[in-house]
């Protein structure tokens, strides 16, 4: 278990930049996720820690120590794939077993080792099955035990929940964030998933194109996110254009009031849960719905105010009707401004 | 309905395949059948006295062909699993095309390149010997050995070992506790046909052995060439079960090692 820090690492195939400058600092048993969509470069930040690529530039260091020649097999960074590849001609308890018996351990060691581990996966008494009597979960939890045996220092998670269905997602998600917890083992999480990142990190590291946009704790990144991009990728918000001035903030939509603050052309994001419906009374915002969806705990709106759609999420009993008038209220003071 | 059909076709081909064997059984036990009787007129066991009995030689024969196409099977196999891994797992330049040449030997007919070697193996020392035999049969069973475990690799792709390699084993461990365990099956269909292939050649057999280096195939061919029927028949269906033993032997030798089949070949 130690720190991991990454300095300005870059990398590229056939001439194709796929990550630029990544800088990331990951503390003694942090969890941190990287977030981003397919193709922005998290798997391939992920195999360069674990040593299945090389980087072009910058440094990797494990501890205190650079590792960027250090051989996949000595770097102690052991990476969980999201497909699990146990192996299907050993059991449970070899699969669990392996990396001990290829560092050539005593085996009496190994065999109390195992049967640890299956206790602390609760995998107990599945030993001698193989993986392909195994349902989603319990193979992910033998993948995890498999990897915890070697005392890694890092742990490395590749979309480790994209393979399994809801209910027995969150499960998973609970019990692996029990567990690091438990271990204070430092790990790194790759997702696509806001909503996991959200749930499970310490801090999340958001990635786009190739590049760290922003690094932040989860509340702070949907709160505060510094740039369009991050927004986007972390909800559906809305964004309104406008001019403030001298305590107003003048909008396509409306005038709003706003706290004094310096005169410019911003775009404002608004979150969808901090726009209020109401019918009551004649104050705020006239609109129409032009959408409604049912979600049981929320209700999802589109409101079209003058040729504008908003988003609105509603946690109210209340719903309302298609095509119906309603009066909305949002405070600009909660918006972040770009 | 389909699956009817597909029902049939299967006992059509079994028939097919099937009954020319039993007319070789009854061949081989009779000394006359002519034509138009149902049955063999007057039956024996003179093939069967020839071929197992110490005087002829032919066990002896037997044993020098099973230990020769075992031979050629090993150096096929550890030949063809590095190669196969590199068709495919790998990516490198003009693969496509290796991949067409590695077929080359079964494409070309042997006959065209055979008279070459032999003149190049007499130059050397090699022809009428085993070891010359051994290496001319490796011609047309290493295409056979590389295709079918490149699929098996094609399967299998890379992840599993890198998985090991990640949880610290060497790659030497890697070869032996996943690589090897995993591929066996593929292994052992590609090593049965590889020795039936080299079991069953004739001509190059023939051509670098010159009479000198004896196997089955070149013994049997003189009795099926004079018509003697008997003898022919005797010595194909000892041919047929010697492979079928080997194969045997194989699989169940491997299998008790490697317990487990994964579902992961069929």
């Amino acid at each position: 278990m130690s720190q991991i820090e990454l300095k300005n690492i870059n990398k590229s195939f056939d001439g194709k930049t796929i990550l630029n400058n990544i800088s990331l600092k990951v503390e003694e048993g942090e969890r941190i996720s990287l977030l981003g969509p397919s193709g922005c470069g998290k798997t391939t930040t992920l195999k360069i820690i674990a040593g299945l690529l090389k980087n072009d530039k910058g440094q990797l260091l494990i501890g205190d120590k650079d590792v960027s020649k250090v051989p996949v097999e000595k770097r102690g960074a052991v990476i969980v794939f999201q497909d699990y590849l146990l192996f299907p001609h050993m059991t449970v308890a070899e699969n669990i077993g392996f990396g001990l018996k290829m560092a050539k351990k005593n085996k009496n060691i190994i065999k109390e080792k195992v049967d640890e581990l299956l206790k602390l996966v609760k995998l107990e008494g599945l030993g001698d099955r193989y993986p392909d009597e195994l349902s989603g979960g319990q193979k992910q939890r033998v993948a995890i035990a498999r990897a915890l045996a070697v005392d890694p220092k890092v742990l490395l998670l590749d979309e480790p929940f994209s393979n399994l269905d809801t209910g027995l997602r969150d499960e998973m998600r609970e019990f692996i964030s029990n567990l690091q917890r438990k271990l204070n083992i430092t790990t790194i999480l790759v997702t696509h998933d806001k909503e996991e990142a959200l749930m499970i990190s310490d801090r999340i590291a958001v990635m786009l194109n190739g590049e760290i946009k922003q690094i932040d704790e989860p509340s702070e990144i949907y709160k505060h996110p510094k740039s369009i991009e991050v927004a986007n990728f972390l909800g559906n918000r809305n964004y309104i254009k406008g001019n403030i001035k001298e305590g107003k903030f003048e909008t396509e939509i409306g005038l709003f009031n706003i706290d004094n603050r310096e005169q410019k052309e911003v775009i404002a994001m608004i979150n969808p849960e901090d726009i209020y419906l109401d019918n009551s009374s004649n104050e705020g915002l006239e609109g129409t719905i032009t959408e409604v969806r049912y979600a049981g705990d929320r209700i999802y709106y589109k409101i079209k105010i003058k040729n504008k759609q908003i988003r609105v999420i509603s946690n109210s009993d209340k719903v309302y009707r298609l095509n119906e008038k309603i009066f909305i209220h949002m405070d600009f003071n909660n918006g972040v401004f770009f | 309905m389909n699956f009817k059909i597909s029902k049939i076709i299967l006992y059509l081909l079994l028939f097919f395949l099937l009954v020319p064997l039993f007319v070789l059984v009854i061949w081989s036990f009779s000394n006359s059948w002519p034509w138009p009787n149902m049955l063999p007129k007057d039956l024996g066991i003179r093939a069967y006295k020839h071929i197992f009995s110490f005087r002829t030689g032919t066990l002896g024969v037997l044993i020098y062909s099973i230990i020769l196409s075992a031979t050629v099977t090993l150096i096929t196999i550890i030949i063809s699993i590095p190669a196969s891994k590199a068709l495919g797992v790998y990516d490198f330049p003009l693969k496509k095309l290796f991949k067409i040449l590695v077929l080359a030997p079964i494409i070309v007919p042997p006959v065209a390149v055979a008279m070459g070697i032999h003149v190049s193996f007499i130059k050397m020392g090699l022809a009428n010997t085993f070891l010359g035999v051994v290496l001319v049969h490796l011609i047309p069973c290493i295409p056979y050995g590389v295709r079918i475990i490149t699929s098996v690799f094609e399967g299998i792709g890379e992840k599993m070992e890198i998985q090991a390699k990640v949880l610290g084993a060497s790659s030497l461990q890697t070869f032996f506790h996943i690589t090897l365990p995993m591929i066996t099956p593929g292994v052992i269909s590609a090593a049965s046909m590889v020795f039936i292939v080299s079991f069953s050649q004739y001509f190059l057999t023939f051509l670098i052995g010159g009479g000198k280096v004896k196997t089955l195939s070149l013994v049997m061919f003189p009795y099926i060439q004079s018509g003697d029927r008997m003898m022919a028949s005797a010595y194909s269906i000892v041919f047929s079960l010697t492979t079928l033993m080997i194969l045997l032997i194989m699989e169940k030798s491997i299998k008790k090692k490697y317990k487990r089949e994964t579902d992961l070949f069929v």
